[in-house]
């Protein structure tokens, strides 16, 4: 029967596709990050002279690099930071966002046009120049990577809590509320945040893998995780080098790092796809 | 509804506020480095003296509201000052460098538009067939690799099938212009990638939108041709949100491009940006962060003006 489809736990196909998709994608990344908090096939950055630039073959299935460094037990170990950076950066960046956008969005006027200006001033900046500066002033190290791309990506979130909170404000409950007395403060916390989530859910996703896109980039540069930690944009960084007689290098790495943002890209395309459908 | 003239000057007046703000971002970050900025340029060996000397010749003696309204006369005259590690003003070297970045954003851009607009047309001919499908996915894939990976992986590709194109060799404009276009041909496509992506997807779902507007049921019922109706009607109704992706896109493209600037070791404001952080070279590090931000801002404003000729609608919002 129809209605009774229309449960719950309905889901288009093509949302279970997306979801699917991401999730194993992003799977392989988080297992091996998992595993490799107990157990790496080598130690990560354990040199081995005798075992320069080896191509994949079963002790090494991943190859190995100039210092003889087991590639698969340095990917392993990189997912890590790629996980840990995006998921504090992000949250950081919430944090921020909605600190900013609800007020802004709640009362409008000056103090919305203020935020806003502000906002908008910061997203002129291309992406990861702002990141770059925050790096160059105050030294590379991964907290100060974090605290760069938390607030290079507060404006998103700021962005969706505000136009979020304009809509929901005008609501009858909300004016209700008001009515009753409840202060500004607690509506916004109790009565507005809950019913944004919706909305934050699906940019927090995709915030992940755009920082992720970012920190790469910055530990590619050198600006970001410093050696001798491995992170997959150092490796890809280091790997240039031997890019003719050990593509294993680069392969490898940018596959878990592609895997790892386009996982997050399929289930932020799947929460889109159900959300917009109304899918409940 | 606001006049033509009244949306101009209020989106001008939003501009020269945003500069503003971005300039106080750029000059505040600049401003609060721990501790002493012309210590901090010089590194713990400098001596006490050059030190002082420094810090006047870069006014730092002066209170913070003269340093900063100097600092922005002198962006205003595209004259920043001096830099410090290169001994040369700070503009000369941004305009040295300009043909690379430049470059590389022009022709990112076209092969964006070039390869995104007939995909998009031809994918939203047929919706949910197979060719749309294939090109959805291919398209999420490109989308979520970075644009140094793609050089990366270009440079693997491109050197072991063709060795067409050689990489790391810079051909200035002004020594041969075709061999200028070839060796940026490369890095440009690696930026374009995801914007690649990124295009086709919001061109396809708009027309895809616009397809079931009910002028085109009308035009269809007046006898116009499928084709007619798609480039009469279709696509300058889509092009409206097209400028404003396409300044998004821009931008995108100028940020990634400092990037790969440095995977294809191509002297362009990436490489000056890299350099001027690791020699701690403020002066020239916040020239090209303003100048940088202020050619987005650009963007947007004439994006912002362009689909308000385009579509007298958005002047109501």
């Amino acid at each position: 029967m129809a209605s009774a489809k229309r449960n719950k736990t309905y889901r288009s196909p093509e949302a279970s596709a997306f979801y699917t998709a991401g999730l194993i994608l992003l799977g392989i990344v988080v297992i091996a990050f998992i595993i490799s908090l107990f157990w790496t096939p080598f130690a990560p950055d354990a040199t081995d002279a005798s075992s320069k630039l080896l191509a994949p073959c079963l002790r090494h299935p991943f190859g190995t690099d100039n210092f003889g460094r087991d590639v698969l037990s340095r990917v392993m170990s990189a997912s890590k930071y790629t996980i840990f950076i995006s998921i504090a950066g992000v949250a950081i960046a919430l944090i921020l966002g909605t600190a900013a956008g609800i007020p802004a969005g709640y009362y409008g006027g000056l103090a919305d046009r203020g935020i806003m200006l502000l906002n908008n001033s910061i997203m002129c900046f291309p992406g990861i120049l702002l990141a770059l500066v925050a790096v160059a002033v105050f030294g590379a190290s991964v907290t100060n990577v974090i605290w760069a791309l938390g607030l290079v990506f507060a404006p998103t979130f700021a962005r969706v809590c505000r136009v979020g909170t304009m809509e929901i404000k005008e609501l009858d409950y909300i004016t209700h509320a008001r009515v009753m007395g409840v202060r500004p403060g607690r509506i916004m916390t109790l009565h507005i945040f809950p019913n944004l989530i919706p909305q934050l859910l699906p940019a927090t996703v995709i915030g992940l893998a755009n920082m992720t896109l970012f920190e790469s980039g910055m530990s590619y540069l050198g600006l970001g995780v410093q050696p001798p930690d491995a992170s997959f944009g150092k490796m890809l960084a280091d790997a240039q080098a031997y890019i003719r007689v050990a593509p294993w290098l680069i392969i490898f790495p940018a596959l878990m790092l592609v895997f790892y943002i386009l996982g997050l890209y399929f289930i932020s395309e799947g929460l889109r796809v159900s959300l917009s459908k109304g899918g409940k | 509804m606001q006049s033509k003239a009244g949306y101009l000057i209020g989106k001008t007046v939003e501009l020269i506020l945003t500069l503003l703000v971005v300039s106080l971002l750029v000059f505040a970050a600049f401003s609060i480095i721990p501790g002493d900025t012309a210590r901090v340029m010089l590194g713990p060996d400098a001596s006490e003296s050059q030190v002082e000397l420094l810090r006047a010749e870069m006014g730092l003696d002066k209170p913070l509201a003269t340093r900063y309204l100097t600092w922005l006369a002198s962006l205003i005259t595209f004259d920043p000052g001096k830099s410090y590690a290169y001994n040369v003003s700070v503009g000369e070297l941004i305009a040295q460098r300009l043909p690379v970045t430049i470059g590389m954003s022009v022709i990112a851009m076209i092969m964006v538009i070039i390869i995104s607009y007939p995909l998009a047309v031809l994918s939203a001919r047929k919706p949910g067939r197979l060719g749309d499908q294939v090109c959805s996915v291919i398209g999420h894939v490109l989308f979520a690799i970075p644009p140094y990976v793609a050089s990366l992986l270009l440079i693997l590709l491109a050197g072991s099938i063709f060795s067409l194109l050689t990489v790391g060799n810079y051909v200035r404009p002004s020594d041969d212009f075709a061999g200028y276009i070839a060796c940026l041909l490369l890095p440009s496509f690696a930026v374009a990638l995801p914007k690649i992506a990124m295009s086709f997807k919001f061109l396809r779902s708009s027309i895809i939108e616009q397809k079931t507007a009910d002028y085109v049921r009308t035009s269809k019922s007046h006898g116009l041709s499928d084709l007619k109706i798609l480039i009469r009607h279709v696509l300058p109704n889509s092009n409206v949100s097209s400028i404003t992706i396409i300044s998004i896109i821009l931008s995108d493209i100028l940020g990634g491009s400092l990037i790969v600037e440095q995977v294809f070791n191509l002297p362009g404001l990436g490489r000056l940006l890299l350099s001027a952080i690791s020699r701690r070279d403020f002066p020239l590090l916040s020239g090209i962060v303003f100048y940088l931000a202020f050619v987005t801002v650009l963007l947007y404003f004439i994006s912002d003006i362009a689909s308000s000729l385009a579509d007298p609608r958005i002047r109501l919002k």
